[in-house]
């Protein structure tokens, strides 16, 4: 009888196979470089450190002077960026710019579908700097949020940022990492100064349903495409 | 709010003047000192003299001079109306043996006392980080006039400020419309003026000036005292947690292969029987 026999290996099959294949297809919760390493990698055009004024002259020589106006001045108007995508993981979403709670967090957007960019740091695009664009990852009314997909992304996936001049910057993931909350390199991150770079956080990792919130956060950093 | 009265200096003629810059709170190793040069006495262009060597030459009121890194040590100033001989004319301020200490950053600010007599007043400038979303502002008094206030949009936020005093308070960033008033008084004597505090910088606003030349600000920004967020929230409803085990339909699919391998092992024992 050769059916019992194709039954039970099937039923194996089926058995062994699916969960497997789930685990297999799970996102890593680390690809690429590791965050704090993509971010300090060189830029492609090396970036040197200004040097505040001048060195002190050798001797008794003193400084060259430069006098400047001090009247007030207008601040120079940044074009905010408006749209997110990420067309390898099917992310896109418009962009808020946002700031910080009372408490000293990120501001998010309540729509988890729309995100946030910080707006006190660098506009993606800047000469250099971080630019943070961050988003819920889900909401109990809302389902999952717009960078759901983002645990997923891999290095070599293109990041398109969209200002609200309609130009654009395209990025090069080059690193994604889950990294335990205390952990995670806030000054790095939203470093304002060295090599450009856009940083995407959301949440991820276990989800503690007493505290409502995640352990972790999920950080995807990416460079200029050339 | 802090407030703050420097070391006042009297017009020099007098001989040897203590200007101490007190020393910043970082205590840089480096043996330089930042310092910065403001010229706030209206009308008069002026040479600036350091250890008998001129610093800057047909300086003009209303300017201000770059962040200069000077050597840490004493410095004799001496400020003449533009273009006169130093060797043979009287400074028209004058302050000897000024202590510049390392790692000190100051601003000097060459201005007009209350009663309008030119004098140099040092001040040390606080860099210290402001927090996420906020913005340092100081405002100097180094006009000719009696005491203040200053006003953020129709607000007071410093009341009787006198010359030579400052005062300085956090603020959430943002755009303000700032004026000057007599104290206790709606009487405004510079302003409005749109001010642009920009998150984590110091914004410092000098009002100098006279009745007779008028009375305007002058603002010396300083950036990098920005601090990060404390933290990126993210999600609230478990959704996409990692840690919820097995998704239902693996386990169904599981369930089902399990299942049918008990089912076909079974009849493949019993048809050996």
């Amino acid at each position: 009888m050769r059916t019992p026999a194709a039954v039970l290996a099937l039923g194996l099959t089926l058995a062994i196979g699916t969960p497997t294949a789930w685990a297999l297809t799970r996102p890593e919760p680390t690809a690429g470089v590791p965050v704090v390493a993509a971010l300090a990698a060189p830029a492609r055009a090396p970036i040197t450190a200004p040097v505040p004024a001048a060195t002190p002259p050798p001797g008794d020589r003193l400084p060259e002077a430069t006098a400047r106006p001090a009247a007030p001045t207008v601040a120079p108007v940044v074009v905010p960026p408006v749209r997110l995508s990420l067309p390898a993981r099917g992310i896109e979403a418009p962009i808020d710019p946002v700031g910080v709670e009372p408490e000293g967090e990120m501001t998010l957007p309540e729509d988890v579908d729309r995100v946030g960019w910080y707006s006190y740091g660098p506009v993606p695009g800047a000469a250099e700097g971080a630019a943070v664009v961050a988003g819920h990852v889900d909401d109990a009314e809302q389902g999952l949020g717009a960078l759901a997909p983002l645990r997923e992304a891999e290095p070599g996936d293109e990041v398109v940022v969209e200002a609200a001049d309609g130009s654009t910057t395209r990025w090069t993931v080059t690193g994604r990492e889950t990294i335990d909350k205390p952990g995670v390199p806030l000054g790095e991150l939203f470093a304002r100064t060295g090599a450009p770079r856009l940083v995407l956080i959301t949440c991820g990792g276990p989800f503690d349903a007493d505290l409502r919130s995640y352990r972790d956060n999920v950080v995807v950093v990416a460079e200029p495409r050339p | 709010m802090n407030r703050t009265r420097p070391l006042a200096l009297v017009a020099g003629t007098t001989g040897a003047l203590a200007l101490v810059l007190a020393s910043a709170t970082s205590a840089s190793a480096a043996d330089t000192a930042t310092v910065s040069i403001l010229h706030a006495v209206p009308d008069t262009p002026v040479d600036v003299y350091a250890n008998g060597e001129e610093l800057l030459s047909d300086f003009q009121p209303g300017t201000l001079t770059d962040p200069l890194t000077l050597p840490a040590g004493e410095y004799d100033l001496a400020v003449f109306p533009a273009g006169v001989d130093p060797a043979t004319s009287q400074p028209a301020i004058k302050a000897d043996d000024v202590a510049v200490p390392a790692g000190a950053n100051a601003t000097v600010v060459a201005h007009l006392g209350e009663s309008g007599t030119p004098v140099l007043t040092p001040y040390v400038n606080d860099l210290s980080a402001v927090g996420a979303g906020d913005a340092r502002l100081t405002v100097r008094h180094t006009a000719a006039a009696p005491a203040v206030d200053v006003r953020a949009g129709g607000t007071v936020v410093v009341p009787g400020l006198t010359n030579p005093e400052e005062a300085s308070l956090t603020v959430p960033a943002g755009t303000v419309s700032a004026d000057v008033t007599l104290a206790g008084t709606s009487t405004v004597a510079i302003g409005p003026a749109d001010l642009t505090l920009a998150e984590g910088t110091a914004t410092v606003v000098y009002a100098w000036g006279s009745g007779d030349a008028g009375y305007e600000l002058a603002v010396q920004t300083f950036t990098g005292l920005h601090s990060s967020p404390s933290g990126v929230p993210g999600g609230s409803a478990g959704l996409a947690t990692d840690d919820a085990g097995l998704p239902l339909p693996v386990v169904a699919l599981t369930a089902l292969g399990l299942g049918a391998a008990a089912f076909g092992a079974r009849r493949v024992v019993s048809s050996r029987a």
